[in-house]
Parts: structure tokens; sequence; C-alpha cells
């Protein structure tokens, strides 16, 4: 399935990701600011509080660094290169190449993705050492069960933000669609707030979306909270959603094609 | 032989064609329909999404470092709200970049009108009419919950405060975006990182560290926009009396962009693009 | 008084010298170090109201560096400009009401209003009186046949629709000087024509000063009556374009097809005095001669008679080879005397 020819985008995409670094290193401050913010809103609310919906202080911490984990694994760059291809028109010249879209542009979010979760890795690796450290998964196997979560979470995330940018075959306005999708992706996710503290019909509602595979899932393995068989099963449960989402896409996709004059075509 | 026949006093006139030249952007900004609703929903989403996750919070606890909902509530609102008047109105200033890196500089510069009016107008930020009402009826909500003795003197300040509130946040960015005579680059991601530090003040800047509240409220001051008015209004020990500065900080900041665009401007005249 | 007027304008440039990547950027930060680049030096140009000049160079000579300096978009490192009485970089607004600009790869239009809603926005931004600017538009509607795309927006039409409303646009407010920088680029022949009988008409009914830099012989021999050439920053010559022409233009090109190689060429042309012969392939090949000497048909005719010709074709003079020739040092126009005061 994994063709020569995407593996080669990927690297061409991560080397492109290298030439952008300024633009890279700028949104990653971006990312840095807004993790910051949430580090020190959630210790003022743990501020003379033992735990929060069973969370402890030292818990949310890792849960925050996880976040920025996770939210820097594709950058807005990325994010938005889709859909500006689909705009601009470009798209029609991938049209003709013998390469599928859905495929090259997940083998380039990877190829970022790969370079940005590094770079991340590399900050919260310093701020760690400057800061007094976070708690580490309990075990071995919760370690490697949290690392196949991240990069499940990785493929829900590329899916929704694919199918995501397909609705700019109908609408110009990719930042306004990127927007919604972030919000809705931070709120559902548990990016903002674990989704424990979400009320009953909230959490059970989220639970029942994908989102919840980006965030929620790998740092709920990472702090133990899921262990054994629940782990395991909230993975499969992430590769679900993977090919759900991954085929639904596809028949967007299809349909956008068959549908739409493309822009400026 | 144009000129004079129908003259107007400066101010008038600049205000009439920033009139003008606004109404036709929105006009042909309406015949996109779709992407008008989307950036208004996208926008509005953001901001109503991050408001029911700080009323999750509180759910759980009374209050944040002596905060309550609707404080930080109005504090939250105040970014948006007034982010939502500054797109509106001023969004223009984001293309800087663009106008300098595309040529279009030299056209604007051929024009018998103020340059920086000239940029204002050339984009409108449509997402901002969303967030001007959310924030509205957000900013009514709070203060109908928090208890505040009004006077005539708290309503010309909050007033006085809501104004400086966008002068500071226009020419902060307006400055920060004024980078691209120098790198001559369309790339706005460095004033979209002086933009993000605006997430800094969605929350009370008590629960920051010493260097973050110097930081936004000397360096970058973000935090006359919504924190020191919140303050000052509700009567907060401390912080309150430093919100009183607003409109000072407003007017430096306003003479700070306006020196930056100039000698912008002024690099552009001896090098071009 | 003279409507422009610019002594010893000089324009030098500071380019920063940064080595690649990001490195270099931060050493740059730290330690600028810049180079001089001389964009023009010393123009010398006057021009009377009601002229049509055509300044012409190759690309890099300091024609747009000219041109900015004299509408205000930039300061001059040295030298005195005065344009209709005001020293444009300082009266940038004021002398940007007498003015019209046309650059021919940019658009003043807005891309998203249809061009009349453009024109209505510069009529308020020019404050053109009302009885004007129904006067302009239908004279410029009716001219540049603008009715069939006035209601289009300018991202709809195409590029020369755009450039007629351009150029109507620059034009609205009856501006004293117009500034083209190349206005036909890349247009088709019909477009062409229209505009430049635009031009030419408003420089003769209105005494619209016009001020053209282009790359195309034929906007220069249709619509100006001086010509102006600038090579690396300098002006070198000044003076009538039709004197140019006649005497220095005098270099013609006869290409011939044959169906056989002709191994005799050279012996078959020693007949004809005053050429030259290019060989292109076996079955190809050109005469030059000067027009002044020998006639086209002379050689033609004497070809012909000994060779079996399958095609030919003549190239007419091009200004741009003069104008080369020129650049190249091998004609010296000023030698007869053109240089203007």
């Amino acid at each position: 399935m994994i063709h020569r020819k995407y593996i080669s985008l990927a690297k061409i995409t991560m080397q492109h990701a290298i030439a952008y670094r300024f633009t890279y290193f700028i949104s990653l401050i971006g990312n840095l600011i807004f993790i910051l913010t949430m580090f020190f809103l959630w210790r003022a609310i743990f501020d003379g509080r033992e735990e929060l919906s069973g969370f402890t202080w030292e818990q949310m911490k890792a849960y925050i660094f996880i976040t920025f984990l996770s939210n820097s694994l594709i950058s807005w760059y990325s994010e938005t290169r889709i859909a500006k291809k689909i705009i601009s028109g470009e798209v029609a010249m991938d049209l003709l190449k013998p390469i599928s879209f859905q495929k090259a542009r997940a083998a380039e979010t990877i190829g970022s993705s790969i370079m940005e979760g590094c770079i991340s890795a590399v900050m919260i690796f310093i701020i760690l050492l400057l800061t007094s450290g976070i708690i580490l998964p309990g075990s071995w196997m919760s370690a490697a069960m949290f690392i196949i979560s991240l990069l499940a979470s990785l493929l829900i995330k590329f899916c929704i933000v694919y199918i995501s940018s397909l609705i700019c075959f109908w609408s110009t306005n990719g930042i306004g669609i990127a927007w919604m999708r972030a919000a809705i992706t931070n709120f559902f996710s548990g990016a903002l707030v674990p989704l424990a503290f979400f009320p009953g019909w909230l959490e059970k509602l989220s639970l029942l979306l994908p989102f919840q595979g980006i965030v929620y899932i790998p740092a709920s393995i990472y702090l133990g909270r899921l262990e054994g068989m629940q782990a395991l099963q909230n993975v499969g449960l992430q590769l679900l959603w993977v090919v759900v989402l991954w085929l639904a896409a596809k028949l967007m996709w299809n349909w956008a094609v068959r549908q739409v004059t493309i822009n400026g075509g | 032989m144009a000129v004079g026949s129908r003259w107007k006093p400066r101010p008038i006139r600049a205000l009439y064609l920033y009139y003008r030249l606004m109404s036709q952007q929105l006009k042909a900004l309406m015949s996109y329909q779709a992407d008008f609703l989307i950036s208004i929903a996208g926008m509005t989403l953001t901001q109503v999404l991050g408001l029911v996750f700080l009323s999750v919070v509180y759910q759980r606890i009374p209050d944040i470092h002596g905060w309550l909902f609707w404080e930080v509530a109005f504090v939250y609102a105040m970014v948006f709200f007034i982010e939502g008047i500054t797109s509106f109105f001023f969004n223009g200033m984001w293309v800087i970049g663009g106008i300098i890196n595309r040529g279009e500089m030299d056209r604007i510069l051929v024009r018998p009108v103020s340059p920086i009016l000239q940029i204002f107008t050339s984009h409108f930020g449509i997402g901002g009419i969303g967030m001007i009402l959310v924030g509205a009826v957000i900013l009514y909500q709070s203060i109908q919950h928090i208890h505040i003795e009004w006077s005539l003197s708290h309503i010309f300040m909050l007033i006085l405060l809501l104004i400086s509130a966008v002068v500071i946040r226009v020419s902060i960015i307006f400055a920060s975006c004024c980078q691209s005579f120098w790198t001559g680059s369309a790339n706005s991601s460095f004033s979209h990182t002086i933009h993000t530090l605006s997430e800094f003040v969605k929350f009370p800047i008590s629960i920051y560290s010493l260097g973050i509240q110097a930081l936004i409220t000397v360096i970058v001051p973000f935090a006359f926009i919504s924190f020191f008015p919140a303050a000052y209004l509700f009567g907060k020990e401390g912080w309150g009396t430093i919100g009183a500065w607003g409109p000072l900080v407003a007017v430096y900041t306003a003479v700070m962009a306006l020196w930056i665009f100039c000698s912008g401007l002024k690099k552009y005249e001896s090098t071009g693009n | 008084m003279k409507l422009i007027e610019a002594e010893g304008l000089a324009k030098q440039f500071k380019i920063p010298l940064k080595e690649p990547g990001l490195t270099g950027a931060v050493k740059h930060l730290f330690k600028p170090k810049f180079q001089k680049k001389i964009a023009v030096t010393g123009i010398d140009l006057a021009i009377d109201k009601g002229e049509s000049v055509a300044y012409v160079g190759p690309n890099g000579a300091g024609k747009s560096t000219t041109i900015k300096m004299l509408t205000g978009i930039l300061v001059p490192t040295n030298g005195k400009v005065m344009v209709d009485g005001l020293i444009p970089h300082k009266n940038r607004e004021e002398n940007a009401k007498k003015i019209g600009v046309v650059f021919g790869q940019r658009t003043q239009l807005w891309w998203d209003l249809p061009i009349i809603e453009s024109f209505s926005l510069l009529k308020d931004i020019y404050e053109i009186p009302a009885s004007v600017y129904k006067h302009n538009l239908e004279r410029f509607t009716q001219l540049l046949g603008l009715d069939e795309f006035l209601y289009s927006t300018a991202r709809q039409i195409s590029l020369g629709q755009r450039m007629r409303a351009d150029l109507a646009a620059a034009l609205l407010h009856n501006p004293k000087i117009v500034y083209l920088d190349e206005p036909t680029i890349g247009l088709d022949i019909a477009v062409k024509e229209r505009i430049r009988k635009f031009i030419k008409e408003m420089n003769e009914t209105e005494g619209t000063t016009i001020l053209l830099t282009t790359h195309d012989l034929e906007d220069i021999e249709q619509i100006c009556r001086r010509l102006v050439i600038i090579d690396k920053g300098r002006i070198i010559f000044d003076g009538d374009l039709h004197a140019v022409k006649d005497v220095f233009a005098k270099e013609r090109t006869l290409h011939f097809q044959v169906d056989a190689p002709v191994p005799n060429l050279p012996s078959i042309l020693s007949g004809l005095p005053n050429t030259i012969l290019d060989h292109e392939d076996e079955l190809q090949f050109s005469v030059r001669f000067d027009r002044f000497a020998i006639s086209a048909g002379e050689i033609a005719s004497h070809i012909m008679r000994q060779v079996q010709v399958k095609d030919f074709r003549i190239d007419e003079p091009k200004i741009d080879h003069v104008i080369r020739k020129v650049y190249d040092g091998e004609l010296d126009l000023t030698a007869s005397g053109h240089k203007g005061a």
C-alpha cells in the first residue's frame, strides 16, 4: 500500500518543512503561548485543591504537555496547505499525476509531522529540564501503547483536516473552515479541558465522536487512566476511526471531483 | 482641473472615503455568500466554545484567584469583542506585507489619499461581526451578573477604556505588520505571533508568572485591552488603579505605531521594494 | 517653465549582503553588510506640456527608478526634481492629483468590484466633479469600448479588457501627466492598436503629457515624438524619434528558404555590394543590407535568378536593434546633435 513515490513525497515535504523553519518556528511559538496560557490557568485552578474530576495537578501538567505535543504534530502550515492547493486550482495539476491525491497529501502531512513532532519533543524536553519535570508512564507497556496511540492520533487528525479541506471545493474561505475545524477539534478532543470535566451528557457525546482519539485517548493512556485491556480497546477504537474516516474522505473526494469545477481551472 | 471644486475638510473627507471604500469591499464580499457565513461562524464558534470551556471549569470550582465566572467571562469577551471591532474595521493592516510584496505599495503612493487609510480599507474582516455580536452579548450578560455601582463617571470611563482598547489593539498589530517594510516578505507569521499573545489576556493576568505579566503589561500591553479595564470597573484592588492608565497607553501605542509606519514608509521611499 | 524638470537626478540603493540560511540572517542582524548599487546617475530631463516621450532602455537600466522618482514613490539620493511646480516626494498627495499612472503588470482596479464601481471610487478619491466624471466616462467608454464589461469585476475580465479599464481609470481625473509603464505588455494586436490610438488621442486633443516606457517598437512609433534612451543609469540619447529611425535604422534583413543546399552562395552574393551573409543552416540563410545602399527588390531578384528559392521574408528595422547597437557602443547618437538641452 505504501508505494515508493509516497515515501519520497514525505521526504520532500520534510525538507520543505526545514526550509520553512522560520514560519514553522513562529507557529510553534504560537502553540507555546497557547499551552503556557493553559498551564498557568490550570495551575491557578488547582491552586489550593488536591484533586478535580480525578486529576491531580501533577497529572494535569502531564496532560497539558501531551496536548501540546499532539497539537504540534500537524501545524497550521501543513493544515492550510491542502486547502490552498484546492483553492488555488493547483489541484488540477495533481489530478493529472498518476498518484492518489489522498495518499499523497497523507504522505506530505506525515512527512512534515515527523519534522515538527521532533522539534516539539525537543522543546518539551527543554521545558521539562527547566521546570520541575512531569510524571512518566507507569510501565513500559503504557509507554509503548502511548506511542502507538499518538501515531493513531496523527492519522485521525490528518483525516479530519483532509475532509475539512475538501470543503474548499465549494468555498474559497479556507481560513474560516480551518478556524471552525480547529475550534471543534480543540473542544471535543479534550485539548482545552479533559473530557472527564464535562457534564455527563457532554462527556457521553464527546466519547461518541472521533475527536477524543486526538488528545484524550493518548493522554489517558500516558497517565495510566486507561490500562491493559481498556487501553487496547481504545487504541482499537482509534484505528477503527482511522479506517472509517479514511473511507469517508475517499467517498467525499470522489463526489467532490465529479461535482465541482475546480477553482480557476 | 479635478481639484478644488468639492473641497472637504481633511478629517471629514477621510471618514467619507473610509466609508465609501469599506462599503464597496463589503459589497464585493457579499457576492461570496457561503464564505461570508463561514467566516462569521468560524470566528464565533471559536469564541463560544472557549466560553463553554470556562463554564465547564467553573462548574467544579467557585473562583480562580478570587475572580468569579462572570468576571472572567467579561475579561474573555472583551478580548474578542475588541478583536471583532479591529478585524471588522481595520483588517486591511494584515495585508501590508502582501501589498509591499506584490508591489502594490506603488499604486497606493500615487493616489492623493493617506496611505494608512488605503491600507485599512484594503481588506474587510467580515468574521469580526460574529465576534462583535457574541462579545456584546457576553459583556452585557457579565455586567448584569456582576455587582457594579454605576455612576456617570463609570460609564464615561467604560467608553473611554473601550476606545483605548481598540486603539491599543490596532496600534500593536499595525506596528507588528509594518515589519514587512524591512523584510519585504508577505509572511505575516510574526504579526500572528504578536496577535497570539492576546491569548494571555483572556484570563486574569494574576495567574501568570512575573515575566509574562511584564510582557503583556509593558512590552506588548495587551493587558490594557481586557484585564485592566475589567479590574478597574470591578474595583479590584491594585490592578484597578493601573486600569485608569488605559487612555495614556493608547496614546503611547498609537504614536509608536505611527512612528514605525512612517519609518517603514521612509525606508520604502529610499529603497523601493 | 517646463512641466517636468529633473536635474542631476541620482538614486543609489544599499543592497544588503546576506549569506544564505538562518546563520546568514542572524549575522546580518548584528553586522550588516551592504553593497552600493547605482540605479540612475545624473539624469537631466526636461519635458514640456503636451509632449509624448518614450523612455526606453534595457531591463535594469533605471527606467522604473526614474519614473518612481518623478511620481514621488522614491526619494532621490541626489539632484533636483520638479513636476508642475512641486517636488513630488515632498508633496506626494498634491502631486498625485495631477498625475495618472498605469503599471502594465498590475491593476489599480479593485479585484472584486464591477469596473464601474472602481471608477466611482476613483471619482471620490480624486474628487472629480460630477460633470467631468460623466463626460470622461462616456467618452472613454466609447473610445475604449468599455461598455461590454463595465459591469463585470476586474477578476472576471480578460487581460486586454482590464488594461483598457486601467487606462480609463488612470485618466478619469484629467491628469496633466500620464506615466505609462509597459501598457501593452502581453496584449493582442487589436487591443494594442486601440490602446495606442486612445493614448495618442488624449495627447493630441487634451494636451496630456505622456511619458511611456515600453519594449514595443510599435508603441513608441505610434505614440511618441521624442525618444529618450537610458542605459546603465544614464541618459545616452534624447531627441526626435523619426530622425533616429531615418538615420540609424538603416539595416534590414532578408531571410531565404531553399529546397537544396547552395554551396556557392558567397560567390553569388559577392555581386551585391553592402550586404552581409548569415548562414542559418543548409536550407536557410539571411542577408543583411543597408536599405539606403541597395533595395530589397534588387537583392531578391539577384538571388532568385541563380537559386531556386522556396520562400523569403523581410524583417523591418526594429528600434530595439538600433537601441541595442547604441548600448553596445556601435552607434553614437549624440554625434548627430540630437542630445537634448
